[in-house]
């Protein structure tokens, strides 16, 4: 852990600016109840296409709803399609890589192919054709029904899989044939205790790189779906349907409908791009072997 | 119980080579490792398995300890057919055969203790936790390191005491039969006297057969008893250690026996060399 | 006595650590006549590999020459500007590293290489480049050169391999040939012929060579003057002959006994204790005092100097 605190001192100022802005989003999105100062889907027509000013600190938009309220709630289904389509890609990715890497042979072949075959599928024709199927609606599953968000979360998640299945794949392939795997072999440890003892502890840094990675970009698809109305549902409050909403804006002069959640959505991603940096820093092999040879 | 402890009779060791639809079609060559290899170890043998790189002596090893089936021929161990007893994965059988391997970066986990390492491989054996500690301990002593070592990860130790860590794993599940695997051929020269003095006597106090796969003929003169020497597949040369070697039959041994370098006394004059289009170059 | 082909005075190397710079190689001295064969011998932590890359100037950004000089056939070294190194390197002095795989380029033809490394140096015609380069080729053993040279590096084996790479190294008639564990990572009888070329060469072209090794033996098959090195420092100087029959440095005679040989007695070896010492964590006064058994309380202490004693020279407090 003391080897940990050494490389954190080292980390430069971009990871921690990094790691600063995303603990402010996270923290708005969690707290957006308790913050947001209006509530986002509150209409008030006489106060509609407001600019920013004292009472309403970035603006109205059309419906006169708040824009700051707005994009503190809208920070909630960013993050949620974000971090949630990471955490169902990691699931499904990491588990097909171990397993191609540790069976080998034609079960290698084969999940590594439905891989690529996944990996082939262009996001938005995929998107239309679930949503196309599926209707925007809520989902019913037997008694229990789910927001839209969770088709989008599923989707964007399968559509991360296979660069976790990669990576993972690569790291494990190689720890697959290490020495002390064969050991644990040879001692007849279970494949489950040498795949979740000894393989991927030691594929966990790449993955958790991928991973932060990987929340930026849902956010920017997250966005992008809304944009064209696959998404998140008016009057839900999304960064991507403001952005859409404040298309016209832009020739009317209303400058801070779409100026405003488009910086949400640029600082979001850099903040995730920094920290996803800086922890791939951390974890380089060539800062670990801080020990010399001669 | 009679017999010897470990049996190898006609094996063959094949890997098939090219893409998967060559395989398919049929037009796949084909890299022989191991070629129809016949050999019994006696128990209490402390036998060298010499060749030089394409040798087989690896593959050999990997096959007799199970991590890989043949291709062709069977193998014994103590008489039972391994193929069987290799269906069952986390069988007894698998303590009566280890091995140890070559010191490199994946010899040992880079993220686990050795603590941990070892109380893992003796839980595997049965060792119930509540001694598990005191085991570590008495297996670090018995290869020479202290109990200082038990918390320290991998890069914190010098390649000769991660090397004697590698053969307390491998000790931790008692076994008959150690195979080493060129354990010393990454150590520095002054270490390597350590480790080869300490698995000399650890296979005399235990007991142990061993086999010592090397590429080494000086160190396998020091060590062992037999001496089978390989090339390409085949075993050109075997017997006693010392009659072998100061009187090898096979023009392959004389040749392996002249390129050992021998300091001063082996002092070539530098005369024309023979040309490099050779088989051997 | 002539002034030898290539001096090296108090040389210092160093790594750029978390906590300031850690030395690698402390201060070295020795020189090699034209001509001469030297090996050098020491384990890890030696700093035998680093000491001459210093003397390439090939060390990479990590580590960087701390102190000293090295005088090259008159020039010094450290303070050329980096275009007077690109000529002398391959052309001058030359060096042929361990693994031949990676010091290949995979992607180029065998011929194309040694080509290169002919045009890079002397301004001649393509045709006369080739044919430079298939002599090269021939004078190392590899047969059939011309049809050779369209070869790639994979089609060789690593004996052949190696004899490329130092087909290229002397290419250009350099009057020294660094060689750093040139047949470490070979088979056996592979080294030996390895070993046969190098000797051959040095006779045919009169080249000076530096062979770098962790092996006593190997070395004194070909050396006029073996240099042993332990912890930064050198420790012993001799001829070979002085060095195989009466070594006076407990390190050096210790090294010889715990290598098992052929026709040794058998029974235990001769173990030293301990381990090499680490980078940065090198104790003061003798790097060896720790697992020395001669060593007294000044050892621990004090660094010996590197002293003068007929053809020998030898860093100890208590030299046998």
């Amino acid at each position: 852990m003391s080897r940990l605190a050494q490389l954190v001192r080292t980390a430069d100022w971009t990871g921690w600016l990094g790691a600063t802005i995303v603990l402010v989003m996270m923290g708005a999105a969690v707290a957006a109840p308790l913050i947001a100062p209006y509530d986002p889907v509150a209409i008030s027509i006489e106060h509609r296409l407001s600019a920013p000013g004292a009472e309403h600190w970035l603006g109205t938009d059309q419906a006169g709803r708040d824009v700051l309220s707005r994009i503190i709630y809208g920070a909630r289904a960013s993050l949620a399609v974000g971090i949630g389509a990471v955490i169902i890609g990691a699931l499904l990715g990491v588990s097909a890589g171990l397993f191609a890497a540790y069976a080998g042979g034609l079960g290698d072949q084969i999940t590594m192919r439905i891989v690529d075959g996944v990996a082939s599928i262009p996001l938005l024709v995929w998107a239309i054709a679930i949503v196309g199927v599926l209707g925007v609606g809520p989902v019913t599953i037997g008694s229990l029904q789910l927001p839209n968000e969770v088709k989008i979360v599923t989707l964007v998640g399968c559509l991360f899989s296979p660069v976790f299945a990669r990576v993972t794949y690569a790291v494990a392939k190689r720890i697959v044939g290490a020495d002390y795997v064969k050991a644990r072999y040879l001692q007849g440890a279970s494949h489950w205790q040498i795949v979740l003892g000894e393989v991927l502890p030691n594929c966990l840094s790449p993955i958790i790189v991928q991973a932060t990675l990987l929340v930026a970009i849902g956010i920017v698809i997250e966005a992008s779906i809304s944009f064209v109305g696959l998404g998140v549902q008016p009057p839900q409050p999304s960064w991507g349907t403001m952005l859409s909403d404040a298309r016209n804006a832009l020739y009317s002069g209303e400058w801070w409908l779409p100026v405003f959640p488009g910086l949400a959505i640029s600082v979001t991603v850099i903040g995730f791009n920094l920290l996803g940096d800086a922890v791939r820093d951390l974890f380089d092999p060539r800062n670990e072997a801080r020990t010399l040879v001669a | 119980m009679s017999g010897p402890i470990l049996a190898l009779r006609g094996v063959t060791k094949a890997y098939a080579q090219g893409s998967l639809l060559d395989r398919l079609v049929g037009g796949a060559s084909r890299f022989v490792a191991l070629d129809d290899v016949t050999l019994e170890i006696a128990r209490g043998d402390v036998i060298g398995i010499v060749g030089e790189s394409g040798s087989g002596k690896s593959t050999l090893a990997s096959l007799a300890v199970g991590l890989t089936r043949p291709t062709a021929g069977e193998i014994l161990l103590d008489g039972e057919p391994l193929a069987a007893l290799m269906r069952d994965h986390a069988g007894s059988w698998r303590r009566r055969i280890q091995m140890v391997f070559q010191d490199s970066s994946s010899a040992l986990n880079p993220r686990k203790t050795i603590a941990r390492c070892l109380a893992q491989t003796l839980a595997l054996r049965g060792v119930p936790r509540a001694t598990q500690e005191d085991d570590t301990i008495a297996l670090l002593a018995l290869v020479g390191l202290g109990a200082e070592t038990a918390p320290r990860l991998p890069h914190e130790l010098s390649g000769g005491q991660r090397q004697r860590v590698g053969l307390a794993r491998a000790l931790a599940m008692k076994p008959d039969i150690l195979i080493a695997d060129e354990p010393v051929s990454s150590l520095d020269v002054s270490l390597q006297a350590q480790v080869i003095n300490l698995l000399s006597r650890l296979t005399r106090e235990l007991g142990l057969t061993l086999l010592f796969i090397s590429h080494d003929l000086a160190v396998v003169r020091t060590l062992c008893s037999r001496i089978i020497v390989m090339r390409k597949g085949r075993i050109v040369e075997e017997g006693p250690c010392l009659d072998v070697l100061a009187r090898p039959t096979h023009p392959y041994t004389q040749l392996l026996i002249s390129s050992v370098p021998k300091g001063i006394v082996g002092r070539r004059a530098p005369a024309a060399v023979a040309s490099a289009t050779s088989s051997v170059g | 006595m002539s002034a030898p082909l290539l001096k090296i005075e108090e040389l210092h190397v160093g790594f750029r650590g978390a906590d300031g710079i850690v030395e690698a190689v402390r201060g070295i001295d020795f020189s090699v006549a034209s001509g001469e064969v030297v090996g050098i011998v020491g384990e890890s932590g030696s700093g035998k590999s680093l000491s001459m890359l210093a003397v390439m100037r090939l060390l990479g950004a990590t580590a960087r020459i701390t102190g000293g000089r090295v005088v090259f056939d008159g020039e010094d070294l450290l303070a050329a500007s980096e275009a007077r190194m690109r000529e002398i390197r391959g052309r001058d002095i030359a060096m042929v590293f361990q693994d031949p795989q990676s010091s290949l380029n995979p992607a180029l033809s065998i011929g194309r290489q040694v080509i290169d490394v002919v045009r890079a140096h002397r301004p001649v015609s393509t045709s006369e480049a080739r044919r430079l380069a298939i002599q090269a080729l021939e004078r190392v053993g590899i047969g059939e050169a011309s049809r050779r040279l369209e070869a790639y590096p994979h089609e060789f084996s690593g004996g052949m391999r190696q004899r490329a790479l130092i087909a290229m190294a002397i290419a250009c008639r350099p009057r020294l040939l660094i060689a750093d564990e040139p047949t470490t990572a070979l088979d056996v009888t592979v080294q030996a012929q390895i070993v046969d070329l190098i000797a051959e060469l040095r006779r045919d072209l009169g080249l000076a060579v530096i062979f770098i090794s962790h092996n006593l033996q190997l070395v004194a098959e070909i050396v006029d003057r073996v240099v042993v090195m332990y912890g930064g420092k050198v420790v012993e100087d001799g001829s070979a002959a002085d060095i195989e029959h009466a070594a006076r440095h407990p390190y050096t005679r210790l090294l010889k006994a715990c290598v098992p040989s052929l026709q040794g007695p058998l029974g235990p070896l001769a173990a030293i204790e301990g381990a090499p010492p680490r980078l940065g964590r090198m104790p003061p006064g003798c790097p060896f005092a720790p697992r020395c058994p001669q060593a007294v309380g000044v050892c621990g202490r004090e660094m010996p100097a590197l002293v003068t004693d007929a053809a020998r020279r030898i860093a100890c407090w208590r030299p046998q």
